[in-house]
């Protein structure tokens, strides 16, 4: 098939099976790649080999389990991709997050947020962490790119106690439609006691008015606060601390300095 | 560029519906769009090839659980490299599947000591039959069951071993019970054999 000048060469190139198919200990992979680099007829052997292998395995295609698909998509919404050239950063996992995915979250997240219903909750099991970060990042974004100075330096403040609920271990994400139009989108930990509220495509309120959150239950009726006003259809973050057994959150419309007690009718009651 | 409408999985006006090679035109256009953000056609990518990914992951690793997290990895390293992707070097398949099985094993061989695994593979069944009797309606599946059953028995029980297993030649050449020599030997000709059989093109 191919002539070879050396004997070890040789010898190397009988590794090009076990190869494809991934049998090799790491150094002998580093070892034989560094033959690929030298011989382009194996590099193109093994190219095909390949192919042949990916048969194997879109052979053995399985249905996927529910929601993997989702967190996928909300895991990339938030995922800075690699760029073409080679001077890519190389990391050895990819996890989503951090302040330089933020541009291109907000572009994506909207629709998988969406995707998700309302009275079903979405128990992120293993992905809770990641998935909280998701939204975390597309919160953050939400407010950053909101007109109002105000908006980021109420961001710095509470992004921490923001992240400490869209990191716990017990965060869970429930999204769903307000009366009126928009989504709602909660991400809440019991054992935090707390949750963080942000919503999407509200209603525009003239300036005289604003969305106040509350928080509605045996331990009574308490003010979460207004929501800030984003752009692009975001509004908050807001996080809710001191949750009590029984209570509801709540959303209404008023003044723009803030009611006491909700005086319109609730365009959002959860039970939490 | 196969011009399609965001949100549809992939250009069905031909016999490429199902994953493979046929489609892989498609699948390579669609890598290419997902490179520069296309929300679309990752989520073509996805429904193409996601349950293979799982399949093979799940071959491989076995634990349903573990199997879900590498699947996802997997899938959002498809996005997060996909600029990577040369067609000159391969179908999109094969870059897909390749970064799949290579992170299932890299899962494997982590978390288990190998001399457990060894253990414990030396009373499992030979993983060739499953892949047989999972064998169902698909051409994939007929295709590759057809060439698997082309090869000789050690080269069948070689490649079986090592790609839906997980292991490395030397462990497949201590479970067959042959020379390390022999089992890179089998390895290298099976492959070539299917490679010949399922008409994959170089």
């Amino acid at each position: 098939m191919k002539k070879l000048t050396r004997a070890s060469q040789r010898d190397e190139h009988t590794l090009a099976g076990a190869y494809a198919m991934d049998a090799i200990s790491a150094p002998d992979r580093e070892r034989f790649e560094r033959h690929l680099t030298g011989c382009q007829e194996c590099a193109r052997e093994i190219t095909s080999l390949r192919e042949a292998t990916a048969l194997l395995g879109t052979a053995a295609a399985e249905p996927l389990p529910a929601s993997l698909k989702e967190r996928v998509m909300a895991a990339a919404a938030v995922t800075r991709q690699q760029p073409p050239a080679d001077e890519a950063i190389t990391e050895p996992h990819t996890r989503s997050t951090r302040a330089s995915t933020r541009a291109r979250a907000a572009a994506r997240v909207g629709p998988w947020l969406r995707s998700l219903t309302w009275p079903g909750r979405l128990a992120l099991a293993t992905g809770g962490a990641a998935a909280a970060a998701v939204l975390a990042v597309a919160i953050v974004f939400g407010l950053a790119n909101g007109s109002m100075q105000q908006q980021l330096d109420q961001a710095q403040t509470s992004s921490q106690q923001i992240a400490v609920v869209l990191t716990a271990h017990d965060a869970v994400m429930t999204t769903g439609p307000v009366t009126g139009g928009g989504t709602a989108t909660i991400v809440m930990s019991h054992a935090r006691h707390a949750l963080v509220f942000t919503a999407q495509g509200l209603r525009t309120l003239p300036a005289s008015r604003g969305y106040e959150l509350w928080l509605i239950g045996p331990a009574g009726t308490r003010p979460v606060g207004m929501l800030p006003a984003g752009s692009h259809g975001m509004t908050g973050p807001v996080i809710a601390s001191g949750l009590r057994q029984g209570d509801h959150l709540a959303l209404t419309d008023e003044p723009a300095a803030g009611s006491a007690h909700p005086t319109t009718p609730m365009m959002l009651y959860v039970p939490l | 560029m196969t011009p399609y409408t965001p949100g549809e999985p992939a250009p069905r006006d031909r016999p490429a519906a199902r994953t493979g090679i046929a489609s892989s035109q498609d699948l390579a256009a669609q890598i290419v769009l997902v490179a520069r953000g296309d929300a679309a056609a990752f989520d073509a990518v996805f429904e193409q090839l996601g349950p293979a990914v799982f399949g093979v992951v799940k071959r491989v690793i076995r634990d349903p659980a573990q199997s879900e997290e590498v699947t996802q990895e997997v899938l959002l390293e498809v996005w997060r490299s996909a600029s990577k992707f040369d067609a000159g070097r391969g179908s999109a398949t094969a870059w897909v599947m390749t970064l799949a099985h290579r992170r299932a094993v890299d899962r494997v061989r982590s978390v288990q000591a190998e001399s457990e695994r060894e253990r414990r593979v030396a009373t499992a069944d030979i993983p060739f039959d499953e892949v047989i009797e999972a064998v169902e309606s698909s051409l994939d599946r007929e295709r590759v069951r057809r060439c698997l059953n082309s090869l000789t028995e050690v080269q069948r029980e070689s490649v079986t071993l090592a790609y839906y297993r997980g292991y490395t030649y030397g462990q497949v050449a201590s479970l067959l019970g042959v020379p390390t020599g022999t089992v890179k030997t089998r390895m290298r000709d099976a492959l070539i054999r299917l490679r010949d059989c399922l008409g994959v093109a170089e």
